[in-house]
């Protein structure tokens, strides 16, 4: 016998229902994610004696290694005081690769609950990100020494921080979802990705202007969103200006997009979770 | 929340068997391989499939608690994943209205290197307690578990019945519109089973729809108004759960295993009337059918009543020893009148052929169960009808006088 099915509904108002159930769990969820943030913090912070020093620490050696190259080896010059460049472009990277490093193992490492008990999903990789947030609230302290040592005051254009902080969580929020579906698939994204994160930091204003490469390559890396993202950080806090207005538009928008259709697929394959882990 | 329900309709779940790809580094070969020779045929596909659920259909209204029965690997659980929408059915439909509280696995949140305290929390709200409910109801959660001095220690130091005992009172306290249950019922120490019983006998008192998968059938009996059996994905039986739980074992020979007789005497059917339930201290009759050829082996039948709960034999006789002479040939019916000095559970009656020259066993027939439902109360394995009395005067040794108080409980 064959069992009568209900139509599926397709098209527009599937996408509709989608996103009404998305919305739906989001609110019926967000103590959850609370908890799964503050649980992965109280571990990272028993577990590690260091603590808040894990969050401070990479950004922080980075800033030094690069600061030895770029100023002794070969001279790079830059409006603002080296270090200050670098560690401005580090710190939102660093809270953009560990956000990944971490969402991209979130729901393998979760397996038993993932296969035993259903909640949204998308609370994993989401905790990952949230995580990440407040080791970059805490790297911050190490920017805002470095401003008073260098003498740069902030202007009225930090008004428009939370908007360029929105503007990458989105963004990183959108890649965690792919990465974290991917990873559960296929067990060597996450390494396949570490080589990725590597290159598109080199493909980023982190520690170098990359507009300075220009050419064809220049060309394709204006591609990346993840530039504007990074200069916008620099021109609020640090040069008192807002943001490239096109560049950084495009980012957003590019982020948005991300983010809605990554999180359509996450919300459409998270059926077949616990089947594939 | 009379608004709660559960509905399944011609549910089918596909698995695949077997390993998938799950590493990029095997996809990419196995997609050469597979644009180079072609698709794999249809039927190399359908080999790697297996249905888990085939057409499943049921529906628990509020008030109603549906046990599941059935042996491993039936399905049960995959309704249940299905009804906890971890699964997505692959035909049919599954309608759960209603906050679902699942008691499943209960500890599968946990982490050992978090305390009891912020354990609780973050188990809560995997199971969807809102943080301020959890907060509001700590305290009971904690004396319900009963490991209160142990609440600000790592969970990776409990031992695993306090493991079970903290997430149980955990899921015990969800106030759920409906209620799934999944082999939850042996949690802890006897003490504590019991009191998780009871506590999840008042949950399915509340009006709410409730599904029960065990494999202790006593509990299925005692706690739910209708059941399943299911084997292999497809429901074979529905209805009371005595019946089901009478099918089940018979069909599956439990719990001893069934040898279908080439002997001289085959023992084909057996049934348990007037009603598969009696009640404690009531008669229950079972008719075993069967069928003799010529022979001349002595043989006798072997009646044994085992408790489920427990899986001791409590009571066990022969034709032989009633003075019963089976016939040399031909088919037959023997009734077996048992009185049900026992207390309230599930029982399985098993035959046993023997040869009564050797002391061999021929092979065994067909399993009834009887459910025995609680009568006069009493406490233990048997109905001993004890009769008491006050003597008294006892000192004077000549007269015993008579006022004597006597009662039989």
């Amino acid at each position: 016998m064959i069992a009568s099915e209900a139509p599926e509904p397709t098209g527009f108002a599937r996408l509709a229902a989608d996103v009404r159930e998305i919305l739906r769990e989001q609110r019926e969820s967000y103590e959850l994610l609370l908890q799964m943030a503050r649980r992965d913090l109280l571990l990272r912070y028993k577990q590690t004696a260091m603590g808040f020093g894990w969050a401070v620490s990479m950004p922080v050696m980075n800033m030094i290694i690069f600061s030895m190259i770029f100023t002794r080896v070969v001279r790079l010059d830059t409006d603002l005081p080296y270090p200050i460049f670098a560690y401005a472009g580090l710190l939102p990277w660093n809270f953009f690769a560990s956000s990944l490093r971490f969402s991209a193992e979130s729901l393998v490492k979760n397996t038993p609950l993932v296969t035993k008990v259903y909640f949204p999903r998308e609370v994993l990789p989401f905790s990952a990100v949230l995580v990440s947030l407040v080791d970059f609230g805490v790297a911050t302290t190490v920017l805002a020494g470095m401003m008073a040592w260098y003498g740069i005051g902030v202007g009225w254009s930090i008004l428009f921080l939370p908007v360029v902080l929105l503007v990458q969580i989105l963004f990183t929020a959108g890649i965690a979802l792919l990465l974290a579906m991917g990873n559960l698939f296929y067990r060597d994204v996450r390494y396949l990705f570490e080589v990725v994160l590597t290159v598109w930091m080199f493909a980023t204003s982190v520690v170098y202007p990359v507009e300075r490469i220009g050419g064809w390559l220049g060309d394709l890396l204006l591609l990346n969103p993840m530039t504007p993202i990074i200069d916008a950080y620099r021109a609020v806090i640090l040069r008192g200006e807002l943001p490239a207005a096109g560049p950084f538009a495009a980012a957003a928008a590019l982020s948005v997009v991300t983010l809605a259709v990554a999180w359509i697929a996450f919300h459409r394959a998270k059926f077949s979770f616990a089947e594939n882990i | 929340m009379s608004q709660s329900h559960l509905v399944f309709d011609h549910v089918w779940k596909k698995f695949r068997r077997g390993e998938r790809h799950d590493s990029l580094r095997d996809l990419i070969p196995a997609a050469v391989t597979w644009l180079m020779r072609g698709a794999p045929a249809a039927d190399e596909l359908a080999e790697q499939q297996f249905w888990a659920l085939k057409d499943v259909t049921f529906e628990v209204r509020p008030g109603q608690a549906l046990g599941i029965i059935g042996p491993n690997g039936a399905g049960k659980s995959t309704i249940l994943k299905v009804l906890t929408k971890i699964l997505k059915p692959t035909r049919g439909r599954c309608e759960v209205r209603g906050r679902v509280g699942a008691l499943i696995e209960l500890a599968a949140g946990f982490h050992g290197d978090l305390s009891g305290r912020e354990n609780i929390f973050l188990q809560g709200a995997i199971m969807g307690m809102r943080h301020a409910e959890i907060a509001r109801r700590f305290d009971e959660i904690v004396e319900f578990s009963g490991i209160a001095e142990f609440i600000d220690t790592p969970v990776k130091r409990y031992s695993s019945g306090m493991n079970a005992r903290l997430g149980f009172a955990i899921a015990a306290h969800l106030d759920p519109d409906v209620l799934l249950i999944d082999e939850v019922l042996a949690v802890g120490d006897f003490a504590f089973q019991q009191k998780a019983f009871d506590r999840i006998r008042e949950i399915v008192s509340r009006d709410i729809p409730v599904v029960v998968i065990s494999h202790q059938l006593d509990r299925i009996a005692s706690l739910c108004s209708q059941a399943i059996l299911l084997d292999h994905g497809a429901i074979v039986h529905q209805g009371e759960p005595a019946d089901c739980i009478a099918a089940y074992v018979s069909h599956h020979g439990a719990p001893s295993e069934r040898t279908s007789g080439e002997g001289p005497l085959v023992i084909e059917r057996i049934t348990v009337g007037p009603a598969s339930a009696v009640a404690s201290g009531q008669r229950a009759t079972l008719v075993l059918s069967g069928v003799a050829k010529e022979h001349d082996t002595p043989c006798s039948i072997v009646i044994r009543v085992r408790a489920s709960q427990t899986g001791q034999v409590v009571f066990a006789t022969t034709t032989a020893r009633c003075g019963v002479e089976l016939p040399a040939s031909g088919r037959f019916e023997l009734e077996v009148d048992l009185q049900m000095n026992v207390p309230e559970g599930i029982y399985f009656a098993e035959t046993v052929v023997r040869d009564r020259k050797r002391e061999v066993a021929l092979g065994s027939g067909p399993t009834a169960s009887i459910q025995v439902r609680g009568g006069p109360s009493f406490a233990g394995l048997v109905q001993m009808n004890s009769a008491m009395r006050v003597v008294r005067d006892a000192a004077s040794p000549r007269v015993r006088v008579g006022k004597r108080d006597e009662a039989v409980c």
